[in-house]
């Protein structure tokens, strides 16, 4: 069974990366330690996003919307005095319903006309959210003090994070991600043999919403103050969108990889005041480079390269893991 | 006409834009049968299918299948009860492998409930239409025969009881035409009902029990292939064609 | 009586800009089913080349059409020669590749302009800037009647071209049924790449009449973007009269919602996005005409 050792495999490198992960605090330094947080928000955003965008081909440009609305759940119910950690669920709920309050709309539209959609919406959301008085405006939110605590954050990150590439490829192997890849190729022939497409969209969309939400909360947490500008930006929106099409759109590796590039590039480029303005290059050249040479994006570039040492050109290679 | 028929048209008519692509089609499908619909190009068959599956809604007329009325359901409502066709330029999931490709039908058709077992239906399929050898092959690296067969075992994936197939043969060679015979006439030998709009008169008439002929989206002549092809209006429509 | 003429006056001079802004994306889509994202930087270049021209050079701005015009022609040829022709072509309809591909150069045409001009705010200021004349009894300013009659003049030329010469022809003929004109011999790739050269010139254009009346960033272009998204949506994009008409529809919505409310301008923006998703959920046919398969209820046969 092919599969069976597939499996077998992504969980030993799953559960290797988990307790590592884990224990890391004990031996690594806080300035690692926050690296690594970032790379786990970095996998979380772009494994959730891949399931809608990679596996099903529906491509949103405006998935910031439900970062911020994690956070700003998370944030006000703090004020209010409720544990942050126990508004986790209630941010996750909201950002489904959010989601699906604009699937039904827009999931009628096909393709590239679904992206401008989606960016519309989510431009729409910030310039709203920045207006009304009860989100604190444009000028944020505060956490109250005391409610944070970065071991069990982090902890909480590196959680999610390898859960959500787990729970990727479990949906990749099952009847729903096999519906998925059938919509993203050829959505009429999907529903051809039975496939509900509309319903399908709406469950990956609102799962990985409710996902990127949870991330969204412990940001929150974690940074403490949050605004229109830091939660519901353009630019986070835009940066969930490349990673995993840098890293291989469709794949479960793909996002990963994607976030370790760009979050490690983040990194690097915000350290040095002269790149720092560069990052819009850097962004667009990579999409430019990805979409004109290798659209199946850095996996796509190391399974050629695989191909190509083992010299079995001939055989196509089947949909990496 | 049966008493009973499994599928019932009455009146049936698609407008396009100005464009009438069928005026007014009425037909009766038994159950068992072998029902070929004909026409020159143009004729509204495919139209004709698209909107007996719910691919496109009609733009007045009624669909009776099972005594339900299903003009107006989408496709894959159209699907879940046992209607189902395939698509005269092939639609393969290119991406998927042949068996992925069957599993999707396997899995989302009419026998979804039975999900325990799909497996086993998917290799039963890709046996019956001989792919069982390609099962790992992916989609986009067959040949148009093979992709034929597999429109045919993707439909049959979703355990329809009836299966409109659109243009099957088209492009094959006369002994993959021999195939194609053969595994229609099994197929029906197994309980399904069967639709076929076919360009190959000759294999159309060899295998249906009633046909019916279409020209500019009009109903021209129905009944057993005997008769219907000595009609004159049929023949002029053809013999218009060339 | 006297602020509805005003609504109609200045939504008429801010229809002609827009369709102009228009234009540019339409004629891209029409002929190539291509979404150029890229057209909110060039947009913004326009913008930017014209300032420098009128800070450094100190040329009025609707002169310098004269040069941005045709430079941004080719510029537009030579995104279409060295990036666009390489994408796999897609038979069902524009694809993502193209959209995100633009939408990378539509960021790096961003970071260009923050390394040569910086993030400050900029404007063009002319000795008539600041006038205003009466039209019909209300007070425009003089900047809003020029580029009124820029905008009108530049798509009146555009009708002719389309009408009369070959190329327009051509150009119309692939945007109603791509096959059918390629099978009457017309050469795809050149009319991809003019149109290409044509949507960039209007873009860079309108880019130049836009800082005669806005102030400027690198960022700019996206509201604009998103208008003449929606207006493009509303109008379809086989007639010039077309996209006049969801301008105007556009600028009237906007002067209405500016005339009878409070609310600030920015609620504005986030009108024409939604009202682009509206336009875009609720028009899959009639008013959609060319756009094709926007939405799953649409089929053409069969």
């Amino acid at each position: 069974m092919r599969q069976g050792r597939r499996w077998i495999r992504l969980l030993a490198i799953e559960a290797g990366a988990l307790v590592f992960l884990l224990a890391a605090p004990r031996f690594l330094e806080r300035g690692t330690l926050n690296d690594i947080w970032n790379v786990a928000f970095a996998v979380i955003l772009a494994s959730a996003w891949n399931l809608l965008g990679g596996f099903a081909g529906q491509v949103s440009i405006g998935y910031s919307a439900f970062i911020g609305i994690g956070a700003y759940t998370t944030a006000l119910l703090a004020l209010k005095g409720v544990n942050p950690y126990a508004t986790l669920p209630l941010a996750a709920l909201l950002a489904a319903a959010f989601s699906f309050v604009v699937g039904l709309p827009t999931f009628r539209l096909r393709g590239p006309y679904f992206t401008i959609a989606t960016i519309g919406v989510s431009e729409a959301v910030r310039v709203i959210a920045g207006g009304v008085s009860f989100t604190g405006g444009s000028s944020g939110l505060r956490m109250p003090a005391g409610s944070f605590d970065f071991n069990s954050n982090y902890a909480a990150m590196v959680i999610l994070a390898v859960g959500v590439v787990a729970l990727a490829a479990w949906v990749k192997a099952s009847p729903f991600g096999q519906a998925l890849a059938a919509i993203r190729q050829d959505i009429d022939a999907a529903e051809a043999l039975g496939v509900n497409s509309t319903k399908y969209k709406l469950l990956v969309h609102a799962l990985s919403a409710a996902i990127v939400a949870v991330a969204g909360s412990l940001f929150a947490i974690n940074f403490q103050y949050i605004s229109p500008g830091s939660v519901f930006d353009f630019r986070l929106s835009l940066s969930i969108v490349l990673m995993p099409i840098v890293g291989g759109l469709g794949t479960i590796a793909g996002p990963v990889l994607g976030a370790l590039l760009v979050g490690y590039l983040q990194i690097k480029l915000l350290s040095s005041p002269g790149l720092r303005d560069s990052y819009l290059f850097i962004y667009g050249g990579m999409l430019i480079a990805v979409m004109l040479f290798e659209p199946k994006g850095l996996l796509g570039l190391l399974l050629r390269l695989r191909r190509f040492l083992w010299r079995f050109p001939s055989r196509p290679v089947p949909d990496a893991g | 006409m049966p008493a009973d028929a499994l599928l019932e048209v009455r009146g049936l008519t698609k407008h396009y834009e100005g464009l009438l692509a069928l005026g007014g089609v009425d037909f009766d499908v038994a159950r068992g049968e072998i029902f070929g619909v004909i026409g020159p190009n143009g004729a509204g068959k495919t139209t004709l299918f698209s909107c007996l599956v719910g691919a496109v809604t009609p733009t007045s007329g009624t669909i009776r299948f099972r005594g339900d009325r299903i003009d107006g359901l989408p496709n894959y409502k159209v699907v879940a009860r046992g209607l189902v066709r395939t698509h005269q330029i092939v639609r393969p999931f290119r991406d998927m492998t042949v068996e992925q490709n069957v599993s999707v039908g396997a899995h989302f058709g009419a026998g979804r409930r039975r999900r325990e077992d799909a497996g086993r239906r998917v290799a039963e399929i890709l046996e019956k239409t001989g792919l069982a050898r390609k099962a790992d092959a992916l989609a986009g690296t067959l040949t148009i025969g093979e992709l034929k067969r597999l429109e045919i075992a993707r439909a049959l994936a979703t355990e329809p009881e009836t299966l409109c197939l659109d243009e099957v043969m088209g492009g094959l060679n006369p002994s993959e035409i021999m195939e194609a015979m053969k595994l229609i006439l099994s197929i029906r030998d197994s309980g399904v009902t069967i639709l076929m709009i076919e360009h190959h008169v000759h294999a159309v008439v060899g295998v249906s029990d009633r046909i019916l002929v279409l020209n500019f989206g009009k109903p021209i002549a129905q009944g057993p292939p005997s008769a219907v092809m000595k009609d004159p209006e049929v023949i002029s429509a053809y013999l218009g064609e060339e | 009586m006297k602020e509805l003429t005003a609504i109609l006056v200045n939504s008429l001079l801010a229809a002609g800009l827009y369709a102009t802004m228009s234009y540019g994306l339409a004629v891209i889509y029409g002929v190539m089913r291509i979404i150029n994202l890229a057209h909110a930087g060039v947009l913004m270049l326009g913008a930017y080349a014209t300032f420098t021209l009128n800070s450094r050079f100190g040329i009025d701005p609707f002169l310098s059409l004269a040069a941005v015009i045709p430079v941004f022609f080719g510029f537009g040829v030579l995104l279409y020669r060295t990036m666009v022709r390489r994408l796999p072509r897609s038979q069902a309809g524009p694809s993502i590749e193209s959209l995100l591909l633009l939408f990378g150069v539509w960021l790096v045409l961003q970071n260009l302009a923050y390394a040569i001009w910086g993030g400050d705010t900029q404007s063009i200021l002319t000795s008539y800037t600041m006038k205003s004349v009466s039209l019909f009894g209300v007070r425009v300013g003089v900047p809003s009647v020029a580029v009124f009659a820029v905008s009108a003049a530049s798509l009146l030329v555009l009708q002719l071209i389309l009408r009369r010469t070959y190329l327009g022809r051509a150009i119309r003929a692939v945007t109603q049924n791509r096959d059918a004109a390629l099978i009457s011999g017309v050469n795809a790739d050149r009319i991809s790449a003019v149109a290409f050269g044509i949507g960039t010139a209007f873009a860079g254009a309108a880019g130049t009449l836009l800082a005669t009346m806005y102030a400027f960033t690198p960022d700019f272009g996206r509201s604009f973007l998103l208008k003449s998204f929606c207006i493009i949506v509303l109008a379809g994009m086989e007639s010039v009269a077309g996209v006049a008409a969801g301008a105007f529809l556009l600028a009237l919505l906007e002067s209405v919602v500016g005339g009878y409310t409070t609310l600030p301008t920015s609620f504005q923006d986030a009108l024409s996005f939604t009202l682009l998703v509206v336009a875009l959920v609720a028009f899959p046919q009639g008013l959609l005409g060319a756009f094709g398969r926007v939405t799953s209820r649409h089929r053409s046969i069969p």
